[in-house]
């Protein structure tokens, strides 16, 4: 770790975000090799197809816990617009489609990641429910059943698309994001170009955590 | 593809003797479980996982004229446009040489989406093996060109299997004869179906019976429109994004390796 390192996020929040991603993507390839005969090859190193529904349906209880923390951690800071701040940089795509002077200044979450989380949250919540129907569903009237079958195709469309832009944002598309999800440590230049209202916020209430230096306050966590 | 087979089903000669559930038994090897006495000759009381073939009895009354007991051989309709086999993940069930459904059981994952998607309600699932269970048509005995056993035991001529267009033909000729409300069933909906009924009364007067099936519209929209579109959506995605990388760029910071600046702004 660098002096002069700023912390983003905190060694849970990182760990429920692996556990999420894990499990969604577990999810995500067994779910595309059964729903792909071309596909129904992913079940051989198990032992076959039917081994990648068992593996399908008990990641689901993984990714159904990962999902309850990460809404529990998240809602209130990414699940909720705030206005009119949050309309202003929508107009202005966060200066990612265009070329706009002023992006306007964003908190810890801009409305992308926003729509994003309520994606995830909603969308996977969906999944659950959609899928636990689809595990018992000879005590369910056959109309709710093929409902159902038919939400949970639609989640995977909107869950597996996001998680290729979630990829490419988190990475190579915005360099310097990723170490907020390995190490918890990202630079401050990062920080005031991506999220400056948060530094501010944060730089105001003296809850920056700077690597290498004595805590501002007593918050945030252990080096 | 070999002759399409139509398996027919003249209802009106049936005389419910049950020879054909039996020899389907036997001739599957399926086992008989204990059932309840509930009041009817209809026993097992519905289709099982080792009942593929069920003859069910219908007391009717009709608002004008006799009191009628209908009976009606239940089970697989052998599909053309199979909604069991477009949804089955593994590949389980599929399209015979004869135009009929069968069933590879080793392939079969239990996942049970063709037992709510078939419009017919035949499916059946058995926990213990973890599998679904359905009439194939005797597909071992077609091959060898043999009846199937259902068709074998009937005594009275109420089920007769032949070519497609033939059995057909013959279904109209028998309808023609028969009059009033007697009517063909099967070759009209789901592209076809290789079990045809000729029924002595309208269809929605037989218990079960669906009027007008068809693949459910969730099966379309989920295997036609959905699935494709789940590899479009990631693909366009991840195409979208290597164009956004090169033709407008990453977010970069403004400072490189800032960290050093504090207070510098």
């Amino acid at each position: 770790m660098r002096k002069g390192l700023i912390q983003a996020t905190d060694s849970f929040e990182r760990i429920v975000h692996w556990c999420l991603a894990i499990s969604c993507l577990v999810l995500c390839f067994s779910g595309l090799g059964i729903m792909f005969h071309s596909l129904n090859f992913l079940g051989e190193p198990f032992g076959g197809l039917k081994s990648l529904k068992y593996i399908h349906n008990i990641t689901a209880l993984f990714f159904a816990l990962s999902l309850f923390f990460a809404i529990g951690m998240w809602w209130k800071e990414a699940g909720i617009f705030v206005f009119p701040e949050d309309m202003d940089w929508i107009k202005s795509a966060g200066g990612y489609l265009w070329h706009v002077d002023q992006v306007p200044e964003v908190g810890k979450y801009n409305p992308g990641q926003k729509m994003f989380f309520l994606v995830v949250a909603l969308g996977g919540a969906a999944m659950v429910f959609s899928g636990l129907i689809m595990l018992f569903p000879l005590s369910i009237p056959a109309m709710i059943v093929r409902l159902m079958y038919l939400l949970h195709a639609a989640g995977f469309v909107a869950i597996f698309a996001f998680f290729f832009i979630h990829l490419y944002l988190g990475t190579v598309g915005s360099p310097g994001s990723l170490p907020a999800m390995t190490t918890g440590w990202v630079t401050r230049a990062w920080l005031k170009k991506q999220h400056p209202k948060w530094l501010k916020e944060m730089e105001e209430h003296g809850t920056l955590v700077v690597y290498g230096e004595e805590k501002q306050e007593g918050h945030g966590h252990g080096h | 593809m070999k002759t399409e087979f139509v398996k027919l089903i003249d209802t009106t000669l049936c005389t419910a003797c049950r020879g054909c559930q039996v020899a389907c038994k036997q001739w599957n090897e399926m086992p008989g479980l204990r059932t309840k006495q509930w009041g009817s000759y209809q026993n097992p009381p519905d289709l099982q996982w080792n009942t593929w073939t069920l003859i069910r009895f219908q007391e009717y009354a009709p608002k004008e004229g006799d009191f009628k007991w209908l009976f009606r051989k239940d089970g697989c309709m052998h599909c053309t446009d199979a909604a069991c086999v477009k949804v089955c993940p593994s590949g389980a069930l599929y399209h015979t040489e004869y135009g009929t459904v069968g069933l590879h059981h080793e392939k079969c994952i239990g996942c049970k989406y063709c037992i709510s998607a078939c419009p017919f309600d035949v499916p059946r699932y058995d926990r213990a093996t973890d599998k679904v269970y359905k009439c194939d048509l005797c597909y071992t005995r077609l091959q060898g060109d043999q009846q199937p056993a259902c068709v074998k035991s009937c005594p009275t001529g109420a089920l007769t299997i032949g070519p497609k267009d033939a059995m057909i033909k013959k279904a109209y000729a028998r309808v023609k004869e028969l009059g009033g409300d007697a009517n063909v069933y099967g070759d009209k909906f789901v592209g076809g179906t290789h079990v045809i009924y000729v029924l002595g009364e309208k269809a929605e007067v037989y218990e079960g019976l669906p009027k007008n099936p068809s693949v459910p519209v969730t099966t379309v929209l989920w295997k036609d429109i959905l699935k494709p579109l789940s590899l479009l959506a990631a693909g366009g995605v991840v195409a979208g994004s290597f164009l956004h990388y090169i033709i407008h760029g990453p977010k970069l910071p403004d400072e490189d390796q800032g960290q050093d600046t504090k207070g510098g702004e």
